[in-house]
């Protein structure tokens, strides 16, 4: 016991190495991790009546005015094979995750503050637990859009087993994308609300809720697939209930944006993380 | 065989800059900076400050306000980087600063106990096997899975000075948390600290009772605008201190 807690060990000299510590910590904080999800999906079920069903809820009532308003619009025969009621769920549960995702991740860390202020912890862990966070929600959200596919004889294909792959992409860009905000955010108020526009803005000239055809050969559909979110969910489409295969490209942009967002984010926040620290 | 000490704080300084201008967004960052009205102002919060603290020694730190003394805290606690110089802190440490911050009201008092547990930095396992002994200490056990935000706020605090207090720390450091509470629970907490001390940890306390630092410590600081005015025994240096007024 003695021998093991005289290892622990803080020298201010030994300098964080740029991204190996950031990921040793992701790993070495597992536990802590666990522990801070558990403790975001208790507090919020907690405080609902409802509990765990609003998550589900929530999502199905913006769809379902979504769908009142758009089904004769974009709903019109010829352009979808699938529901349109299934493509929108699909596009709305993709997005949100999205959106409330890098959010959470951009604000964990200020929101912690009173812990940081007092203990030493990574707060790049308070980042990724808020990511872990969102995705779990994302995957209870799924349950009303399996139920939807089935009432409606769209079925579940078996490429179902592969959407853990954009669930866990997805969740590695949120991560970077809220460090990202959170080097800010420290700095200036103001960033979150930007973030938050800006977030909601990339999620508009996604396809949610409209199709692809209403831009088809303007200028407008290239700012669309440009959108690394829209390889997120064209992918999600296609494996979750076997919507049109997307082309290739999509799937190196998916992978890729993952992989440059992360790593960037962790980058930029650990270059900044001391100055973070007075910050707060 | 030569020991060193857990805690080596060396010529350490702390500067940090803040924006006279109070500029909180982009937006009037943008505009300050096109009209170059940025106004920034280095604060130097501690200013080569040089000491270290052995094993089973209580180290008193004192100052008025603002002078660096829980900056020092943080800066031995890991919360801040220094700037300059370099701090040593050798063992597990256990910061009682502000206890209980990250216990949530909607958590039961098991949960917040292993939340909190982790924050400070401990192993989840170990703290699940160690709930009936905190819980019992801080004589909540009836409401162990109830959610805390029922707790009264002396039961919160005796929760959490149970949950810091669980362990044997090499490094204590404390900051006025012995203030809290009713006076049966002060002399309990009074009776968990000496007896951490008396485990052979090295105690760093900042008090503004110099009855309590006389009592307690054995060495001590007197910090003055983030510099040493004073270092040396506890008696002589909280004289010094309480003559300057």
């Amino acid at each position: 016991m003695t021998a093991a807690q005289s290892t622990v060990y803080y020298d201010s000299d030994l300098r964080r190495r740029p991204l190996v510590a950031e990921f040793q910590n992701f790993w070495r904080y597992r536990g802590l991790i666990r522990l801070l999800v558990a403790r975001d999906l208790t507090v919020r079920y907690k405080r609902s009546v409802l509990g765990v069903w609003w998550t589900i809820l929530n999502p199905m009532l913006t769809i379902g005015v979504l769908w009142i308003v758009f089904s004769n619009i974009f709903g019109r025969g010829g352009v979808l094979d699938e529901p349109y009621v299934i493509y929108l769920t699909a596009g709305i549960l993709l997005s949100t995750y999205f959106s409330q995702g890098v959010i959470a991740a951009g604000s964990a860390i200020v929101n912690s503050r009173n812990i940081l202020i007092k203990m030493y912890i990574p707060p790049e862990i308070f980042s990724l637990a808020a990511s872990v966070a969102a995705a779990s929600h994302f995957v209870l959200s799924l349950i009303p859009l399996f139920i939807l596919q089935l009432v409606l004889g769209q079925g579940i294909p078996w490429t179902v087993v592969l959407v853990p792959i954009p669930a866990i992409l997805m969740l590695m860009f949120i991560t970077g994308a809220g460090l990202l905000i959170a080097s800010a955010a420290v700095y200036y108020r103001d960033v979150l609300d930007i973030s938050r526009v800006v977030t909601q803005l990339l999620n508009y000239l996604i396809p949610t809720f409209w199709t692809l055809d209403f831009v088809e050969g303007t200028a407008v559909e290239l700012i669309v697939k440009a959108n690394p979110v829209y390889s997120y969910l064209v992918i999600f489409r296609w494996w979750v209930y076997g919507g049109d295969r997307p082309p290739n490209w999509t799937i190196a942009v998916m992978f890729g944006s993952a992989v440059v967002v992360l790593v960037l984010g962790v980058y930029v926040f650990s270059r900044n993380w001391r100055r973070v620290a007075v910050r707060l | 065989m030569i020991v060193s000490p857990p805690i080596e704080v060396l010529d350490v300084s702390l500067r940090y800059r803040v924006d006279r201008s109070n500029v909180g967004t982009i937006k009037e960052a943008a505009f300050r900076t096109l009209r170059r009205q940025q106004k920034m102002e280095s604060i130097q919060a501690l200013d080569g400050v040089t000491f270290s603290v052995n094993k089973g020694e209580i180290f008193g730190v004192v100052g008025p306000n603002g002078a660096g003394k829980s900056t020092l805290m943080k800066v031995i606690a890991r919360v801040l980087p220094p700037t300059d110089g370099r701090v040593l802190v050798r063992g597990q440490v256990a910061p009682m600063i502000e206890l209980g911050s990250g216990m949530n009201p909607e958590l039961t008092a098991r949960e917040n106990i292993i939340l909190y547990g982790a924050l400070l930095g401990r192993d989840p396992r170990l703290i699940r096997e160690r709930v009936s002994a905190i819980v019992e200490w801080a004589g909540v056990e009836e409401f162990v899975d109830v959610p805390t935000r029922t707790f009264s706020s002396g039961m919160m605090a005796r929760l959490a000075f149970s949950v810091a207090t669980d362990i044997d720390p090499e490094v204590l450091v404390v900051d006025e948390v012995l203030s809290v509470g009713d006076k049966a629970f002060r002399a309990k907490s009074q009776l968990r600290m000496n007896e951490l001390i008396a485990g052979g940890a090295a105690v760093v306390i900042v008090s503004h009772s110099i009855p309590l630092l006389r009592e307690l410590s054995t060495r001590a600081l007197w910090l003055d605008h983030g510099q040493i005015k004073m270092l040396g025994a506890a008696a002589e240096v909280l004289d010094g201190y309480e003559a300057s007024g």
